[in-house]
């Protein structure tokens, strides 16, 4: 036995214990302990593998920087890998287990790496897995990634909840030690809303492992009596088990909050995680500092940990990091560590302060070696002794635990991540946050303040600002009495010289004090080269821990100072997150909301299949019995609007109602085609250019009354259509009188075409719809039987006889049963989308397919709806630029399958016939395809160089995706009623 | 042939009412009238000051110069036809009855529900009763009113009402929720 739970002390409930497992054994420890101190209380020093050289490697710190304690926790679908031990709250029933290890943790044949070590120095696999290339994907990486790694995941489905909250406040202060606290308590009591983060289990940070007493007791007692005060403030809001990882414009803060993290059963009513998004007016960082671990030889061995770690098992969690401990310190933090261990009874074996002299007291009885430094240490699977060398006089101590400090490194992280680079302080022998301005402050440790009555008065001093600069009087702050302090100075040591073994700067990702050497002489002595060259504060530390002695041995061995080195990047997040609660509730059809149209119930009723379109679900076809195929029912559809009539649900087209006494002169500049002269009660094809000359969107323009119009785009770009509007009545011309409003949920909208629609709509509506009084092209209101006002528009995308008919949303299905009834004598069917599609392009009328964004109105055989006469239109000015003009451009046309058995597929490519398949020989491309039941073939638009002059021209439809090559004549587009005898009757 | 229209709500069947009152319930408005008042490019001031000025009405704030007028005892052709003439030649008004669907959640927990989807600060202070704001709930637009301390009416576009409702009961999910119909 080595590290054991001491018989009294700590922060722990020794009456409730609690039962886990490690590696499949059964162990036990007490509520209030973490993973890892559970662990050391059962003397599982060994607790993991090394990334590279599999390394048996130890728990290191008690906190979120641990490099090395990273386990598996729970199974099956709730596995979380790479969880930090020493942040993992301690639970009944918790099952973890080590990582990267093959057969077992003790014995992982993966540890001939380290013997085969001198092959595998820093960019090794860049190096050695050159060649051949075609080898790197297929067999290298995969094996490089099996040998190298930590915690895998598998994907079944995550069975748990999560959820995303916005929170408000005056003052977010992160980090619940004793800065953040004195911030919480003036800023509660000058009334302010706060919000006090904490990553720990329990609140209190440093004051849980203090032993520095304020007002004669305990600090842990003074903890809690704030705590116990904020609560009563009715503005504070206490977030434990909450990390603030990121730090994003406007003061907004991202946090996670481990809801359920710390139990075995999962209480499905509540999110396991929730993610925080905190609006902060201000915010105080009182995020404390870490401690630096030494870079000397074997310093890697588990039992080796930090000193503060160390003082933390003994005086929160009660347990003796070993019997008998070696100490190597920079400065006072090792000898209060020597306090702390001696004062729990436990033997401390040597205290080694590299500083030839210092002021700092040893406990009595305890051997101090100044001036020297540790070079390697003894032991395999746990240390076991210490070889310190002084000026050449080399010695052997016995121990089974190491505790060292390389002095303390403000946590910054949070404050650089918006680009302010972190700035170098002589004085201190660390970097500090950049000047952040007003929204966010560093307090306490975390801006170099690291005495106790320092961190509690920075505290108050930086919050009672913030009250002030809201305005507000500022509440008192009467600090607690503290108690001998001691001076926290140390002198840098970056590497301790003469290692014997490797000398690990970062021990998560194995990078040693060599590597960085290797990095510099082949050119990558840059600190971001650095790390990509030996990947020192990669993977999910980040570096906490190394990067600083990384960029001190780099700037020792470009012989500058760490100023001039600087630190790599600063990103979020400052932990891990897990996806789980980055996308919250947004899974399943919480990803993506259903838009369903006002005719969805009456769709469903007659058994359409149904289809994803944008956003919303739409009617694709309405198979009947017998009919076994899609297409069957289609050409069904087809065939009955083009013989008889056919309703189809048009809804989901967009629309907007534009009022104004410029409504028309708004309008006439929005679309290429003139609009200023439409009548009223009249509706015209539109088409709305982008500034380029291309085409943007198609639709109709109705116009209602005078200074009245309603305008439909197509269902792809309602939204994209306003927004456009918008930028134009906002920014283009501001001074038109002109106002507009989205109705597209307004209104069910049906389409009844076909030669019997007159007959069938005149069943139900009052006004006369003879060809006289409703013409082509009339829009207006009328009052349907029943007494409903409706709006009837005599539009065709069909090429039939074919109205749009408006009802208000609500009455959509009644309508449309009513209109089913009345035409059921006149062979009436429902059609979907599908059947829509084939009757436009028999009637050669485009749609998305067509107007890709690289076609001109020309190109797309619209050229004379150019309102060329007019002074200005969006897309006017570019539309006359060369190449746009150009007589080969590619030219709408129709497409006649020749061979009767092969379809054409969109997407495929024309050729001449006899050409090469290659692009200066391509003549074109498929837009639209289908089998026309009309016609009885495969017919197809396309755009085909200079098209318009080749109908009748044989041609090559060159599909390489399917390997289907077919003939097809060259025809006019418009394949059904060219002549619109069946529009217009 | 007779023709009794019969309007059904966007709702209808598809909420899956979690009956009863609970402490936080969301009620959902069968027969409210909507509007929207659209003020005339130079008007704004009068028709604001008509539609504030009269009692008669909730005006509901959703956009420079635009509003959402309620009303649980007008026809929407009432409605409109009223509100065009108290507001004359000073605005535009659209019906919209059919086009957005009224909702009222209302309990201690209110707020803290909506803070699950809305980014907008919802502490009285803040947000006080009487003031209402068109904003994004997840990834839905929704006109915020609130009436209440703990009670707000929320206007959503019926195409997405369901997708709402389904998103607002997940967002409840660790708050004691009933939603149903509202009685009138």
């Amino acid at each position: 036995m080595t590290a054991y739970r001491l018989a009294s002390g700590g922060l722990i409930d020794r009456s409730n214990t609690i039962g886990f497992t490690f590696d499949g054994a059964s162990l036990s420890g007490h509520a209030g302990d973490t993973l890892a101190s559970a662990l050391l209380a059962n003397d599982r020093l060994l607790v993991g593998r090394s990334f590279k050289y599999h390394r048996p490697r130890g728990i290191v710190t008690a906190g979120p920087a641990e490099p090395n304690a990273l386990v598996t926790i729970g199974t099956g679908a709730r596995r979380d890998p790479n969880t930090k031990a020493t942040v993992a709250e301690l639970y009944d029933g918790l099952a973890a287990t080590s990582q990267n290890r093959w057969p077992s943790l003790a014995f992982d044949i993966g540890a001939v790496n380290d013997r085969l070590s001198r092959f595998l120095s820093a960019g090794f696999y860049y190096k050695t897995f050159m060649w051949p290339a075609a080898f790197w994907e297929k067999v290298y990486e995969p094996l490089i990634r099996r040998a190298a790694g930590l915690g895998r995941t598998d994907l079944p489905r995550d069975p748990d909840g999560y959820e995303k909250s916005w929170a408000h406040c005056d003052l977010l202060v992160v980090g619940s030690g004793p800065a953040g606290l004195a911030a919480a308590l003036v800023a509660a009591r000058s009334g302010l809303r706060v919000i006090l983060a904490e990553q720990d289990f329990v609140l209190g940070g440093a004051l849980l492992s203090e032993t520095t007493r304020l007002d004669g007791e305990a600090p842990f007692v003074f903890a809690r009596h704030a705590l116990d005060e904020l609560h009563g403030h009715p503005g504070v809001t206490l977030l434990p088990r909450t990390t603030v990882f990121g730090w994003y414009d406007d003061n907004v803060f991202g946090a996670v909050e481990r809801v359920q993290k710390h139990s075995a059963t999962i209480d499905a009513a509540r999110p396991v995680e929730r993610l925080w998004r905190i609006v902060a007016k201000h915010a105080i960082l009182a995020t404390g500092a870490e401690e630096r671990p030494l870079v000397f030889g074997g310093n890697d061995r588990p039992g080796i940990m930090m000193a503060s770690a160390a003082s933390t098992y003994a005086n929160r969690f009660g347990i003796a990091a070993g019997r008998s401990v070696a100490i190597f310190t920079n400065g006072s933090s090792g000898y209060r560590t020597a306090e702390d261990l001696s004062a729990q009874g436990v033997e401390i074996a040597a205290l080694i302060d590299s500083r030839t002299d210092a002021s700092d007291r040893a406990p009595d009885g305890v051997r101090v070696v100044r001036g020297g430094g540790i070079i390697d240490t003894k032991g395999r699977r746990r240390v076991r002794a210490v070889i310190a060398d002084r000026g050449g006089f080399e010695e052997l101590i016995a121990c089974d635990a190491v505790a060292m400090s390389g002095g303390w490194s403000p946590v910054i992280h949070l404050a650089c991540q918006r680009g302010g680079k972190p700035v170098w302080s002589q004085a201190l022998q660390a970097f500090l946050a950049p000047e952040a301005g007003d929204g966010l402050v560093m307090a306490g440790a975390a801006a170099g303040h690291y005495r106790l009555s320092e961190c509690l008065d920075d505290g108050a001093r930086k919050a009672s600002a913030i009250v002030e600069a809201l305005g507000r009087p500022v509440a008192g702050f009467e600090r607690p009495v503290v108690g001998e302090e001691v001076d926290p100075s140390f002198t840098a040591l970056w590497h301790v010289p003469g290692a014997r073994s490797k000398a690990f700067v970062d021990f998560q990702n194995d990078v040693h004090g060599k590597d960085l050497g290797l990095a510099l002489r082949e050119g990558f002595g840059h600190v971001e080269h650095a790390k990509r060259y030996t990947t020192s504060g990669m993977a999910t530390d980040q570096g906490k821990l190394g990067n600083i002695n990384a960029i001190g041995i780099l700037a020792t061995m470009r012989g500058v100072s760490p100023a001039e080195v600087g630190t790599t990047t600063f990103r979020p997040f400052y932990t891990p997150v897990s996806f789980g609660a980055l996308a919250g509730s947004s899974r399943d059809e919480h990803a993506m909301p259903v838009r369903r149209s006002p005719l969805h119930g009456w769709a469903a009723r007659h058994g359409a299949v149904f289809i994803d379109a944008g956003l919303w679900y739409r009617s694709s076809w309405f198979p009947k019995a017998g009919e076994k195929t899609w297409r069957e029912s289609v050409d069904r559809e087809v065939r009955t609007v083009r013989e008889h009539a056919g309703l189809c649900d048009v809804s989901t087209l967009g629309k907007i109602e534009v009022f104004g006494p410029d409504a028309a002169e708004f309008l006439n500049r929005l679309y290429c085609n003139p609009v200023l002269k439409l009548p009223v009660g009249k509706a015209r094809y539109g088409l709305m250019l982008r500034e380029d000359g291309m085409v943007y969107d198609d639709g109709t323009v109705s116009r209602l009354a005078e200074e009245h119009f309603l305008v439909t785009t197509t269902t792809a770009m309602a939204a994209g259509v306003l927004s456009h509007m918008e930028f134009a009545a906002q920014v283009l011309w501001p001074e038109l009188r002109v106002r507009f409003l989205s109705v597209s949920d307004q209104w069910a909208q049906m389409s009844i075409a076909g030669p019997k629609a007159r007959t069938i709509l005149q069943a139900v509506v009052e006004d006369d719809l003879s060809n006289a009084a409703f013409p082509f092209l009339a829009a207006r209101e009328v009052r349907l039987k029943g007494n409903l006002k409706a709006r009837l528009f005599r539009i065709s995308f069909s090429g039939e006889l074919a109205y749009e008919l408006a009802v208000p949303a609500g009455y959509g299905e009644a309508v449309a049963d009513a209109l089913m009834r009345a035409g059921e004598p006149q062979g009436l069917c429902a059609y979907g989308v599908e059947a829509l599609n084939v009757l436009r392009i028999e009637k050669g009328h485009v749609t998305h397919a067509e107007l890709d964004g690289r076609v001109t109105p020309d190109d797309a055989g619209l050229g004379r709806m150019m309102g060329t006469g007019k002074p200005d239109f969006i897309g006017k000015r570019l539309s006359t630029r060369f190449g746009l003009t150009a007589a080969d451009r590619a030219q709408l046309v129709g497409l006649k399958a020749l061979e009767a058995d092969k379809d054409m597929r969109a997407g495929a490519h024309l050729l001449k016939d006899g050409a090469k398949p290659s692009t200066i020989n391509d003549q074109g491309w498929v837009s639209s395809v289908c089998f026309s039941p009309t016609l009885g073939t495969h017919i197809a638009l396309a755009f085909l160089k200079s098209g318009r002059e080749r109908y009748g021209e044989k041609i090559v439809v060159w599909d390489k995706l399917r390997g289907v090559e077919t003939f097809a004549e060259v025809c006019d587009p418009v394949f059904v009623d060219p002549e619109n005898r069946k529009l217009m009757a | 042939m007779a023709y009794d229209y019969q309007a059904v709500h966007a709702l209808d069947g598809t909420i899956g009412a979690v009956p009863g009152q609970r402490a936080n319930h969301l009620a959902v408005h069968r027969a409210t009238a909507i509007a929207v008042v659209l003020a005339a490019p130079g008007h704004g001031a009068e028709a604001a000051g008509i539609l504030v000025a009269d009692g008669a009405f909730e005006a509901r704030f959703c956009g420079p110069g635009e509003w959402l007028v309620l009303s649980e005892v007008h026809a929407p052709e009432t409605l409109v036809a009223e509100l065009s003439v108290r507001l004359g030649a000073f605005a535009f008004v659209v019906d919209q009855s059919h086009g957005r669907v009224a909702l009222t959640l209302s309990g201690p927990d209110a707020a803290r529900i909506l803070a699950n989807g809305i980014a907008v600060d919802l502490h009285p202070g803040a947000f006080a009763v009487g003031r209402a704001a068109t904003m994004l709930c997840n990834h839905l637009s929704v006109n915020l009113a609130r009436t209440g301390v703990d009670r707000f009416d929320l206007v959503v576009m019926r195409s997405f009402a369901e997708a709402f409702v389904a998103d607002l009961k997940v967002m409840a999910r660790s708050h004691d929720l009933s939603v149903d119909f509202a009685t009138r």
